[in-house]
């Protein structure tokens, strides 16, 4: 299979699963059992809850596992009624070739309040024939109910030496020859994300060859630059500016306002930590931060709220 | 009695207003006569427009029909049980229709009418009835769902003018009473195309002797409708009284979101000091929290905070007015939105096939994009995840500039078929496998034939004579293989079996093919039951 190797080199087994030594270990039980309760994985983006999900239904359902898994993304602006149909026909129907059937939710803490009640209830009902596997960053944005109703398991970031060995695996499956300097650098920028660091190295290896400085050279490439230019706009007391960068890039690029919060937090972070700003300031700066960030979660809009934000900075 | 149920239109060709809307219902109104079922009627617009008239002049039509307005509770078991059922049957005799009226459809409450939205999606569905509902606000969330399964008919505002001609010419006519043109304009012009307002302000004004004159129209405290945003807009931005801003605001009558919208835009251009910009902002952001908690809890009570806080709290925001001339803007944010539908709609496109393969959602395929932005310079790379994702020449053009080379794309084409081919040798090799290694192990299990099929064994015997069997039987044979959970067919295997071993190994190459493709058929009819 060729494509970009995030999903060439998607580890298929759970043996091939990398880190999270734990978890793989519990679920191979379920699969020796050959059965399992529902289950919720949280933790981080890029540390190998989709992979765990999708290898241990390859070894739970067997041959047959295509036909008896349903993975959803319930973020994707599908309303609970799209869900719900979905899981219901799916569920109604008997396991063929295995023992029962699995399906699969992704981010399910970017549901609604009202679509999660309504998931509780699929849940309820075909216990006997299907099984959940949901996967989110932050469990506290579950409602109890279903975590009550779910073995939960907790992913931690994989750790540097894990993600530097896949990567030199990767390097070499494909042929490419890298520097070991390079390695360290795409791991420390990816910060415990399988996902992004592959990400880096694929880029970095399609501008030539794996060394330091065409891993930097990606960095500085992936990484938005509008967000920084957004900040010093702001910072600069050129409102108007930092307003219309901010639109562009969540209206053109799509950015969620979650996103945009995280990104200007860790723009602001960065710039106590290089000494380019005072503490005071920068305590201000993390109090409206924050406000913005409750106030999203609170249900207003993202980019008024963020363009307030901005005003702020001024 | 009340002259708006006086002047209540008997008839289409009564009502004034919305005459395209009404031709699309008469034709759903015959459609339905003929005997030709149509979708429910989805009458959306804002009050006075005309939508209970039209209901109940089509009800007139019918022999039968039941109404539910937002006074009955309308949870799901409600729902189901009062038109549920009727919705769903019909009678066996003659065309009896019976129609169902449902008022406010964007009024079914979230908690105390739980599963209402849900059990009328459902009704509409699989209605067989007849069935007409009406609602406000177009955007309403509970309505996406059912617009799709109805036709919709969106009620524009009465003009002022047709209100004029209506009151002049009917009312006024019919009651004998004379007032002064010129107010009577005005009075249907402040009513901002409600025609029930309109009526109901002339008849608490000219009912009994009262004479129509300018003043008594102000008294009666009728909303001036005519602030327009850009009014409003301007006050606010350039007043520091309250009570001015806080009466335009209340006698603007856009959506209050929208007007904020626009605040919003114009405060960096009206407003110099940052001070004053961070001050105002922090108001609308307020506001817009406000706006957000009226929508979550369905408190819109919450709305006179988000207006005050739009409002004066904008107003109060600047030390000073400024002497100058702002022309008003109107949101940027939303006219970006309109030029950039192709782009966006673009960028959605390729995150909904990466989000399909990669397993991955919308929002995370977003971060993914400035990595193939770089990946994509390289030829190799760019031919290889556009393939896999099955991306379209202009969703490549989103990535890179320039087309990928034919060269490229003609080489990998080429190791794209090679390696498909290795796979299906791989493949070939692992059912073969596969087949050999079940045998021994149904062997094991039963020498017992006592259980075969009658029917089956006859099929048998006459192709005992291993040499003679078509591929076609051999297929049948594999496909069986795939099933293998039926005793009847071990029989059958160890046919197969032993016909193996009487050949040699190039016989079997040749004789595999066939059946590893019928085993992938059989797995599809496997599942198709």
């Amino acid at each position: 299979m060729l494509g970009p190797w995030v999903e060439k080199y998607r580890p298929q087994t759970l043996d091939d699963v990398v880190g999270q030594k734990h978890i793989v270990g519990s679920l191979k039980k379920y699969v020796d059992q050959g059965s399992m309760p529902n289950l919720m994985f949280t933790g981080p983006a890029g540390v190998g809850k989709t992979t765990s999900a999708l290898a241990l239904v390859k070894a739970i359902l067997g041959d047959y596992w295509r036909q008896n898994f349903l993975e959803l993304n319930a973020s994707d602006a599908r309303g609970i009624d799209t869900v719900r149909t979905n899981i219901k026909n799916f569920c109604r129907l008997k396991p063929v070739g295995a023992p029962f059937r699995i399906i699969f939710l992704d981010e399910v803490d970017n549901m609604t309040k009202d679509a999660q009640h309504a998931l509780r209830r699929e849940m309820e009902m075909y216990t006997k024939t299907a099984s959940f596997i949901l996967s989110c960053n932050y469990s506290s944005k579950i409602i109890d109910p279903i975590q009550s109703r779910c073995a939960i398991f907790r992913f931690a970031p994989i750790k540097a030496e894990e993600i530097a060995e896949r990567l030199k695996y990767i390097a070499e499956a494909e042929g490419c020859d890298y520097e070991e300097e390079a390695i360290n650098t795409i791991v420390l920028f990816g910060e415990g994300d399988m996902r992004k660091s592959v990400n880096m190295l694929q880029s970095a290896a399609s501008t030539g060859s794996i060394t330091e400085d065409h891993v930097y050279e990606v960095v500085t490439k992936a990484k938005p630059q509008e967000i920084k230019q957004m900040v010093d706009a702001a910072l600069r007391g050129k409102f108007m500016e930092s307003r219309n960068i901010l639109r562009d890039v969540m209206i053109l690029q799509g950015t969620s306002g979650e996103d945009m919060v995280n990104q200007i937090y860790q723009d602001v972070s960065a710039r106590v930590m290089d000494g380019k700003m005072s503490g005071e300031v920068y305590m201000e700066l993390i109090g409206a931060i924050a406000d913005t960030d409750f106030r999203i979660r609170e249900g207003a809009n993202p980019r008024i709220q963020l363009e307030a934000l901005l005003a702020k900075f001024l | 009695m009340l002259w708006v149920d006086k002047y209540r239109p008997k008839t289409f060709s009564e009502v004034v207003g919305n005459n395209k809307q009404k031709k699309v219902i008469e034709d759903w109104l015959e459609a339905w006569q003929n005997g030709n079922p149509q979708k429910p009627l989805l009458l959306i617009g804002p009050a006075g427009t005309g939508k209970t008239t039209i209901a109940h002049i089509i009800a007139n039509e019918f022999s039968e029909h039941i109404e539910l307005n937002a006074s009955d509770k309308r949870s799901h078991d409600l729902l189901m049980s009062t038109i549920g059922e009727s919705a769903s049957t019909r009678s066996l005799f003659g065309e009896n229709r019976k129609l169902i009226i449902m008022d406010e459809v964007d009024g079914i409450h979230g908690t105390n009418d739980r599963g209402g939205t849900k059990a009328l999606n459902k009704i509409i569905k699989e209605s067989k009835q007849p069935i007409v509902m009406m609602a406000n606000d177009f955007y309403s969330s509970k309505l996406t769902t059912m617009k799709k399964n109805c036709q919709v008919i969106k009620m524009d505002k009465i003009r002022a003018p047709t209100i004029n001609k209506f009151l002049r010419d009917v009312v006024l006519k019919n009651e004998e009473i004379e007032v002064d043109p010129d107010v009577l304009l005005k009075l249907s012009k402040r009513s901002s195309g409600d025609l029930r307002s309109a009526i109901n302000t002339l008849q608490a004004l000219v009912e009994n002797g009262g004479e129509l004159t300018e003043e008594t129209l102000d008294i009666t405290g009728q909303k001036d409708n005519t602030a327009s945003v850009i009014d409003t807009v301007t006050r606010v931005l350039k007043s520091t009284n309250p009570i001015n801003v806080k009466r335009s605001l209340r006698e603007n009558n856009e959506d209050p979101t929208l007007v904020m919208e626009y605040i919003a835009e114009n405060i960096p251009r009206e407003y110099e000091n940052n001070k004053e910009i961070k001050d105002a902002y922090e108001m609308i952001s307020q506001a817009d929290l406000y706006f957000g908690r009226a929508r979550s809890s369905r408190n819109y009570g919450y709305w006179r905070y988000a207006s005050d806080f739009m409002g004066p709290g904008v107003a109060l925001s600047k030390k000073q007015t400024y002497k100058k001339f702002t022309r008003v803007t109107g949101p940027m944010a939303f006219s970006l939105m309109g030029r950039s539908r192709g782009q966006r709609a673009l960028r959605d496109r390729i995150a909904s096939k990466m989000e399909e393969k990669m397993h991955i959602s919308l929002q995370v395929a977003y971060t993914v994009f400035p990595y193939f932005e770089i990946m994509f310079e390289d030829d190799v790379t760019a031919w290889e995840i556009s393939d896999f994702l099955e991306l379209e020449d202009d969703e490549i053009k989103r990535f890179r500039k320039k087309k990928i080379p034919k060269k490229v794309c003609t080489a990998m084409e080429k190791v794209k078929a090679e390696m498909r081919e290795e796979e299906k040798e791989e493949w070939r090799n692992s059912i073969k496998q596969g087949i050999y290694a079940n045998i021994p192990n149904q062997n094991d299990l039963s020498d017992d034939n006592s259980l075969v099929n009658d029917e089956y064994d006859a099929g048998m015997t006459i192709k005992d004579d291993f040499n003679d069997i078509s591929d076609d039987e051999l297929d049948a044979i594999a496909s069986e293989f795939s099933l293998d959970n039926s005793k009847s067919k071990l029989n059958k295997n160890k046919k197969d079996k032993s016909k193996d071993n009487n050949k040699n190994n190039e016989d079997e190459l040749i004789e595999e093919k066939p059946k590893e493709e019928k085993l992938e058929k059989g797995q599809t009819t496997l599942f198709s039951f």
